[in-house]
């Protein structure tokens, strides 16, 4: 484990981007090892979306060097990335409206080979609950916010990735649902998955995350590593406090 | 207190499935009520079915003690508000006029016929109004910007801003804490119940988030597979078995 | 019974050409979202292309037809690279406007390329093609039939199992959503959209030699409208997502089609009228009536968030000395150009002027219904038609002065418009086009033709105004209704600034945004459609009774179809979002045209063609119009803007872009 984890997941260094004339990342600094679980936590507009999106290619890198999963990458596409193991679950819905969960979770989960897709399938229908499972021929348009996010949650971590970037995972989820989620995505941890996990809610990183990254206006300020004496949280609150 | 709306078994399909089966509940004048339940359960296509957006496949709904008229715009210048659980807004407008829209339309000064006969710039009281209202929701600042082009916390202050501009009497709000930090929740909770003060709007609210529920709600509803499955105080609801198993879970 | 199997056979190569095109549009709807209008333009061109093989020495039409399937495919390929993957994905109207660009340039192009078509049918695939292979019922069923039917069929079956497949069905029916979200799991987009486009392509140039070699016809872009027709009717009857609906439907338009010129005497007053004028009618039912092209253009990208936002507007960005600066010049400007186009300019151009200021009314009430309402009428210039039909009839039966003709002309348009504007409350984006193609191509059909409304070809004379207020002006004719025109475009000008500076404009904005948002906010989005549309309608009711004034006369080659659809991507691309854009491109068009027809003909000049290399040269523009959909006008003014702004201030203006000011 001690080899594997000097190999980073995720190297920004100097990073930029921006949307138009919107910047976005300025000068973003950070690294993220593999088999680590990082939130990334911040106000609204401090860059963090950009950040998954950066590192899942979907947003060009502006400038700066960034490398993923050992890989030097500027502006690779992103489903290049997807291949070598990056799974994003973006920011909002996340599916395709116009298919079915099945087939969405078809697409979603992907695979090399055809034992591969079969086995992720069967895995992503399995993290469904019943209702949704039953109801899987149905476009996933119909279902209500909630339930779409429940299947783009799933299919993501059916996926079988190597880094995970989460974008707000639990939006729109009842608290029951919310915890679920939470739990299978400790559950990716520790099958030596890392997780960056975009969250606006501490209690929720709590028992996930082993160290934080506060950003603010697209650079990283503060970053937070648990330690023996206490949680993440305390290592947030005891030098610094993060509203 | 007077009876502002109410849902009489109310039900709504689709093909077989019974997204919300025969719903009965009340909003008094100037009264907040919170409705929770498990994804799924229903509570955004009731809200859809309030605001005029979906048709009934049965029951009645009554406003006012009179029956709804059938499109929402109609049913918005009655004075039923909306924001959405994914937030919509209008790309290519700034904030203010945001709430120039809603107010203008709310009042009929709005249309072709004002523009031609030289009626179309916003009077100094709408302007005033729009500013009154920005300032409520904290979004003096950024009046100008365009507001697509706002992070998700002042987008939905600009959703709540543009559905409280016209003074409604009741404002069905969905979700509207999702996706905002902490510090933003609790500010919407503020413009809320500032708002409710101002001019004793009754709201319905949405929400998974517990303490925005119990920041804003005097009376919580509880829902789960298209039914009503508890209902009263906050203490009540959440303590009730169902609840616990739909929706709360572990964490209370 | 052998009367109706004759009919039949004759129609079998309509059938499958109707089918593999109306395949090839909902193939491409469903993964790229665009709806390729150009289908038809391509079917031709892939015949010229075999035409052309076979009389420069390929000896056999098979080879012919192989090589042509060769080259189609890597033409879509390339319309793919330059044009339509440079499009933002959410963008569907710049998606419309791009496809009908491409109608529009392509046979132009092809007949400029070729100017001597092929005045013979093409040759067959096979030389022993005509001799019967055997008989039903004494009619002989030839070999090319077979051929056509095995060909369709084969085809049909290579798509549908190619769709089954999980690497490209599947993508191909997620692309159209979002490609960025496609990419996000491990697909390549760009490759799955470059290759729809490649099948597609493929598609029309087999329809098209299908189509051609079937019927033995000459080659002539005419035919292609109703290829182009039919398909859509039989693409909307499977609700563009159905494909072997959209097989079957066209078979059966085909039959349809070939029975009913088979059965109705060509004698009947029926004939010329109504035959070809079926199929509009039955798209138009569809389109009102079939529930799933209502909701076609509901989903949005859930994505979208990712794009840069779109640049913007120039007014927003420019020092407060400019605007004031703009404000206190623009009418001295006026007067300086008025006063000096009625002293120097000789008058043949100052009618080309006139006619640019007519057309630039037209062009404004395009500005109304799409820079402001967004919706995509293709149907303008059939109201400026009616508008100037009206004009001409009151004033030369009724004896109306010629003014009071054109107030009613706009009136009649106006009416016209609300025809438009029911159906359009249920509908929009894309329908609406469709709806509003199928308005002018019956308008075309049905109405200019006959002779109570335009004397037929022999046309009705117009009169100009000679004096207005008393004021006489017959003395100077020409440079008085110049100024009495441009009087008037400016007048309009002035109204749609009203509009979309005025409640109007924010609230339409509003509703293109987010309809539900809109109208849950209190929006009345019924009045206001009916009320633009109509208002809409007879402004380009006005700027066609001013330009059949400016022709001084009006007949029913004066308003054809076609150029609905040319001004609309004419004035969108030059930019439609502001009154300047309009009365740009109505001076553009009309004095290129002009320019054109002066040019001598010892250089290639001809009067001919005037009119389609102005089209080519403006469609041109629409290749700009997927780097810069807010048009060319308002580009080069924010491009403007930006420079005053850093002479000014002395930086960069915060707002502006990495890509404007690369
Ligand atoms: N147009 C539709 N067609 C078919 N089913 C639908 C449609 N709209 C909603 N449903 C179904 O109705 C049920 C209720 O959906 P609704 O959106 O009201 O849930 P909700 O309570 O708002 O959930 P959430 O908390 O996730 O937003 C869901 O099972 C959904 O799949
Ligand atoms: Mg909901």
């Amino acid at each position: 484990m001690a080899g594997a984890l000097s190999v980073s997941a995720l190297v920004f260094q100097d990073v930029h981007a921006q949307y138009g004339p919107y910047k976005a990342l300025n000068g973003l600094t950070a690294s993220i090892a593999e088999g680590e679980s990082v939130a990334i936590l911040g106000r609204n507009g401090a860059g963090k979306s950009t950040l998954a999106r950066v590192a899942s290619g979907l947003v060009p890198v502006a400038s700066g060097h960034l490398s993923v999963l050992g890989r030097s990458v500027a502006r690779t596409a992103p489903h290049v990335l997807a291949r070598m193991g990056v799974v994003h679950l973006p920011e909002g819905v996340g599916l395709f409206s116009g298919l079915t969960i099945e087939e969405n979770l078809v697409l979603r989960v992907g695979g090399a080979s055809r034992s591969a897709r079969r086995r992720r399938l069967a895995m992503a229908l399995g993290g469904l609950n019943d209702e949704l499972r039953s109801r899987r021929r149905t476009k996933a348009g119909l279902l209500s916010g909630g339930q779409q996010r429940l299947v783009a949650v799933t299919a993501a971590l059916a996926a079988e990735p190597r880094l995970l970037l989460c974008d707000e995972p639990a939006l729109g989820l009842s608290p029951v649902a919310g915890d679920e989620v939470y739990a299978a995505l400790g559950r990716a941890r520790d099958l030596g998955c890392a997780l960056v996990v975009i969250e606006t809610r501490l209690d929720r990183i709590e028992h996930l995350c082993s160290r934080a990254i506060v950003l603010e206006k697209g650079v990283a300020v503060y970053d937070a590593t648990s330690s023996d004496q206490g949680g993440i949280l305390d290592a947030l609150t005891g030098s610094r406090g993060v509203s | 207190m007077k009876r502002l709306l109410e849902v009489r078994d109310v039900s709504r399909h689709f093909g077989g499935n019974a997204a919300v089966d025969h719903v009965s509940l009340d909003v008094f004048d100037g009264e907040a009520v919170g409705l929770i339940g498990s994804n799924g359960a229903g509570k955004t296509t009731l809200f859809r079915m309030i605001a005029g957006e979906l048709a009934l496949s049965g029951g009645r709904i009554e406003f006012d003690a009179t029956s709804l008229p059938h499109r929402p715009d109609q049913r918005a210048r009655l004075g039923i508000a909306r924001t959405f659980q994914i937030v919509q807004l209008f790309g290519g407008l700034s904030v203010l006029d945001h709430l120039l829209v809603a107010l203008q339309a709310h009042e009929g000064r709005q249309g072709p016929m004002r523009d031609v006969l030289w009626k179309g710039s916003s009077t100094p009281e709408e302007e005033q109004r729009c500013l009154e209202t920005l300032r409520l929701c904290g979004l003096s600042d950024v009046a100008d910007a365009p507001a697509t082009a706002l992070g998700l916390g002042e987008r939905r202050a600009v959703e709540l801003a543009r559905a409280l501009v016209v003074r409604p009497r009741l404002l069905l709000a969905d979700e509207p804490s999702s996706g905002l930090d902490a510090h933003e929740a609790a500010r919407l909770a503020r413009v809320i119940a500032l708002a409710r003060r101002e001019t004793g709007l009754a709201v319905l609210l949405v929400e998974h988030d517990l303490h925005m529920v119990e920041a804003i709600a005097e009376r919580v509803i509880a829902m789960d597979a298209g039914r009503v499955i508890a209902q009263g105080t906050f203490d009540a609801v959440l303590h009730d078995e169902s609840v616990i198993a739909s929706w709360l879970g572990r964490s209370a | 019974m052998g009367v109706f199997f004759g009919y039949v056979l004759a129609s079998i190569p309509y059938g499958c050409a109707f089918s593999l095109v109306a395949v090839g549009l909902v193939l491409t709807y469903r993964a790229t979202g665009v709806f390729n209008f150009a289908f038809a333009a391509e079917a031709y061109a892939a015949t010229v292309v075999y035409s052309e093989l076979i009389s420069h020495g390929v000896q056999r039409g098979w080879a012919a037809a192989i090589v042509v399937c060769v080259i189609a495919p890597v033409f879509g390929a390339l319309l793919d690279f330059g044009l339509f993957s440079r499009i933002a994905p959410g963008n569907r109207t710049a998606k419309t406007i791009m496809a009908l660009g491409l109608t529009v340039i392509l046979p132009q192009i092809v007949e400029t390329a070729v100017p001597s078509n092929p005045p013979v049918p093409p040759a067959p695939f096979f030389s022993t093609s005509f001799i019967p292979v055997w008989r039903i019922g004494g009619d002989p069923v030839f070999g090319s039939a077979i051929c056509e039917v095995a060909g369709t069929i084969l085809v049909l079956i290579g798509l549908v199992l190619l769709l089954r497949t999980r690497r490209f069905g599947l993508p191909i029916r997620a692309a159209v959503e979002s490609p960025k979200l496609l990419e996000l799991s491990g697909v390549d987009a760009r490759w799955v959209l470059r290759f729809a486009w490649m099948i597609s392509t493929a598609l029309a140039a087999v329809a098209g030699v299908l189509y051609q070699v079937g019927s033995g016809a000459t080659v002539d872009p005419q035919n292609y409208d109703l290829l182009l027709v039919v398909s859509i009717a039989a693409a909307a009857l499977a609700g563009l997502r159905n494909l072997p609906i959209a097989a079957l439907g066209g078979v059966l338009l085909g039959l349809a089609e070939g029975l009913v010129q088979g059965y109705v005497p060509s004698s009947s007053i029926w004939y010329p009228a109504l035959v070809p004028s079926l199929p509009f009618l039955f798209l138009l039912v569809l389109l009102i009536f079939h529930p799933t092209l209502r909701h076609l253009e509901d989903t949005i990208d859930p994505m979208a968030s990712i794009e840069p936002p779109p640049p913007v507007p120039a007014v927003a960005m420019r020092p407060p000395i400019v605007d004031r600066t703009i404000r206190r010049m623009r009418w001295p400007f006026l007067g300086v150009v008025v006063f000096g186009v009625i002293l120097f300019v000789p008058a043949d151009w100052t009618e080309a002027l006139t006619e640019g200021a007519a057309l630039s009314i037209v062009f404004l009430s395009i500005t109304l219904l799409t820079g402001l309402a967004g919706q995509l009428s293709l149907a303008q210039w059939m109201f400026a038609g009616i508008g100037a039909f009206t004009t001409a009839q009151l004033a030369e039966n009724r004896h109306w002065p010629i003014l009071l003709a054109a107030l009613a002309g706009a009136l009649v348009a106006g009416v016209a418009g609300l025809v438009a504007a029911l159906p359009a409350l249920r509908l929009r984006g894309l329908p609406v086009a469709l709806l509003t193609l199928c308005l002018a191509l019956l308008g075309d059909d049905l109405l200019f033709p006959t002779s109570w409304v335009s004397n037929g070809t022999s046309g009705v004379p117009v009169p100009r105004p000679s004096s207005i207020f008393g004021i006489d002006f017959s003395s100077v004719d020409s440079e008085g209704f110049f100024v009495l025109t441009v009087v008037v475009m400016i007048a309009v000008a002035g109204i749609v600034h009203l509009l979309l500076r005025g409640t109007t404009g924010r609230a339409l904005t509003a509703v293109h945004a987010s309809p539900i948002g809109a109208s849950s906010s209190g929006v009345q989005i019924r009045r206001m459609t009916i009320l633009v549309f109509m208002l809409s309608a007879s402004i380009a009711g006005l700027g066609g009774a001013f330009y059949a004034m400016n022709q001084q006369t009006v007949s029913q080659d004066s308003f054809v179809y076609y150029f609905g659809p040319i001004y609309l991507v004419v004035v969108v691309t030059i930019g439609a979002t502001t009154v300047e854009g309009a009365i740009t491109a109505g001076m553009a068009f009309a004095l290129i045209n002009n320019a054109l027809m002066n040019v001598p003909q010892s250089v290639g000049g001809t009067q001919l063609h005037s009119t389609a290399l102005t089209v080519i040269l403006l469609s041109l523009g629409a290749f700009t119009y997927a780097k810069h959909p807010e048009g060319i006008v308002e580009y080069a003014k924010r491009r403007l803007a930006k420079t005053v702004f850093r002479a000014v201030e002395h930086n960069d203006h915060p707002l502006v872009s990495a890509e404007d000011s690369a």
